[in-house]
């Protein structure tokens, strides 16, 4: 990647991050002075930690997109290349659960779970589960890729999977659930694992190598979904479990 | 504040350092990347950590509070008008602002031989985030059951989808997984969490999450509509 290439994104990922922040900020400044009326050293301390993570997303995203892009590119063209094919499944569950583990709304979400639930749902649970889940549906993807299946027959029928499950699950995993789905696919999955597809793609040979390697986003999105529900529904079932033997 | 960061460094330690070990390991074996591509992960890598570092350290002491600080104030006012207003407002910057959303437009315009209007494509995308925003917002207000709003949005999505042009499925799926990004995700979480915790007879755990997955529906539908239309 050129110095000039590295440049113009960086620009485009710090306006997009201000322009997004600079709203919050203003609408929290209209609050401030109408309605809430904060002392005013609280509110500098949320100023001061809202530059914070600006600052801190812009470099963190810079980071990504020099460094995890292009490797998760050579990853995907390696595996590509390998003489057995389906040697690439193993290898897409490993990253899928690695970058999970390291995306940082992912952190965030769980952490705000713990923290609502009141500690009766630990955040491990949680990220435990929605890891797995992104690792079996990279692996999945993986599959996909190099047996050229096409996306709906998998999308489909996973969000069906997904409305029957609501029914069964533990109410207070629902919303969870699906908000897992939103943050797993956040900036480490879009560069690394996107990468990975489209590395994997041009390997292959695949004529729409675009759709192939962007269609991966749209699986990591219903893993978790389907995971964290699943975990739902094995809460629930141990709950009644102990019922009957109290 | 001290206790905080060290906290915090520990754990974007352990979270990147699987990563960066499977990574390394398969350079040595498998992949064996050009070493100019490998430097330039780990140059990544360090820059990844130091800004993880800073962005969870201010989402901890600057967005959810403020978020939070929002949400229990729309409640206070009780205007329903008012809080439509912003969930609104908030939905629609956040993603037009998400730098993820600007990639997938421009590519999705190269794809499509410019069937597809490359800004056209962010406006779309981000009014039909702010659509279910809204929605998910008066969900948690009304209290009607999650998995009501769910099931049906869903069953609209399967049932749009044998409608929708091939070419624009997979795009409009991509749309709705790419808006909640790194950023907008933490802004609406702590905004849904705040509305709930202030909201009498309301569980922060079973009303104030979702928010962030219905969100992500809006743009699917959308995407869906657009395809129709243009074709």
């Amino acid at each position: 990647m050129s110095g000039a290439v590295v440049l113009h994104n960086l620009i485009n990922t710090a306006q997009g991050v201000v322009d997004a922040v600079l709203l919050l900020v203003a609408i929290l400044a209209i609050f401030q002075v109408l309605l809430l009326k904060l002392p005013t050293d609280y509110v500098i301390n949320l100023l001061k930690g809202t530059l914070l993570s600006v600052g801190g997303l812009i470099l963190f995203l810079v980071g990504v997109q020099i460094g995890f892009l292009p490797y998760g590119q050579a990853i995907g063209e390696a595996l590509g290349n390998f003489p057995h094919k389906w040697l690439a499944i193993p290898f897409g569950f490993l990253l899928g659960l690695v970058t999970t583990w390291s995306e940082p709304a992912v952190r965030i979400l769980c952490d705000q779970v713990e923290e609502a639930s009141a500690g009766a749902i630990r955040k491990r649970t949680v990220l435990h589960a929605t890891c797995v889940g992104v690792a079996f549906f990279v692996a999945l993807g993986t599959a996909r890729v190099v047996y050229s299946i096409p996306i709906l027959y998998i999308l489909i029928p996973g969000y069906a999977l997904a409305i029957v499950m609501l029914w069964f699950t533990k109410k207070d995993f629902i919303g969870v659930a699906f908000d897992a789905g939103g943050v797993a696919t956040g900036p480490m999955a879009n560069t690394f694992l996107l990468g990975l597809g489209l590395g994997l793609a041009s390997a292959a040979g695949s004529q729409s190598m675009v759709i192939y390697g962007l269609g991966l986003v749209a699986l990591i999105a219903l893993a978790p979904i389907i995971s964290v529900m699943m975990l739902g529904i094995i809460m629930r079932i141990r709950i009644r479990y102990r019922g009957v033997i109290s | 504040m001290r206790n905080l960061l060290k906290g915090t460094t520990f754990e974007v330690l352990r979270a990147i350092a699987p990563l960066i070990a499977v990574v390394i390991i398969l350079q040595f074996t498998f992949v064996k990347a050009s070493a100019g591509t490998f430097i330039q992960f780990l140059v990544g890598s360090v820059l990844a950590i130091a800004g993880m570092i800073f962005f969870l350290l201010g989402i901890e002491v600057g967005i959810l509070p403020a978020g939070r600080a929002v949400g229990a104030g729309l409640v206070e006012r009780r205007s329903l008008w008012l809080m439509v207003a912003v969930a609104f407002l908030v939905g629609f910057s956040a993603t037009i602002g998400e730098p993820d959303v600007l990639v997938l437009s421009k590519q999705a315009h190269v794809t499509t031989g410019g069937a597809v209007p490359e800004d056209g494509l962010v406006y779309i995308i981000g009014i039909g985030l702010a659509f279910f925003v809204t929605m998910a917002m008066m969900r948690i207000v009304f209290g009607v059951r999650i998995a009501y709003l769910l099931t049906a949005s869903y069953l609209i999505v399967i049932i749009l989808s044998f409608f929708t042009p091939p070419e624009f499925v997979p795009l409009a799926f991509d749309s709705g997984s790419v808006t909640t990004g790194a950023l907008t995700a933490p802004i609406v979480l702590a905004l849904g969490i705040g509305l709930s915790s202030v909201l009498a007879g309301k569980s922060a755990i079973s009303d104030g999450f979702g928010l962030i997955g219905i969100a992500s529906i809006g743009p699917i539908i959308a995407v869906m509509i657009l395809g129709m239309i243009l074709s």
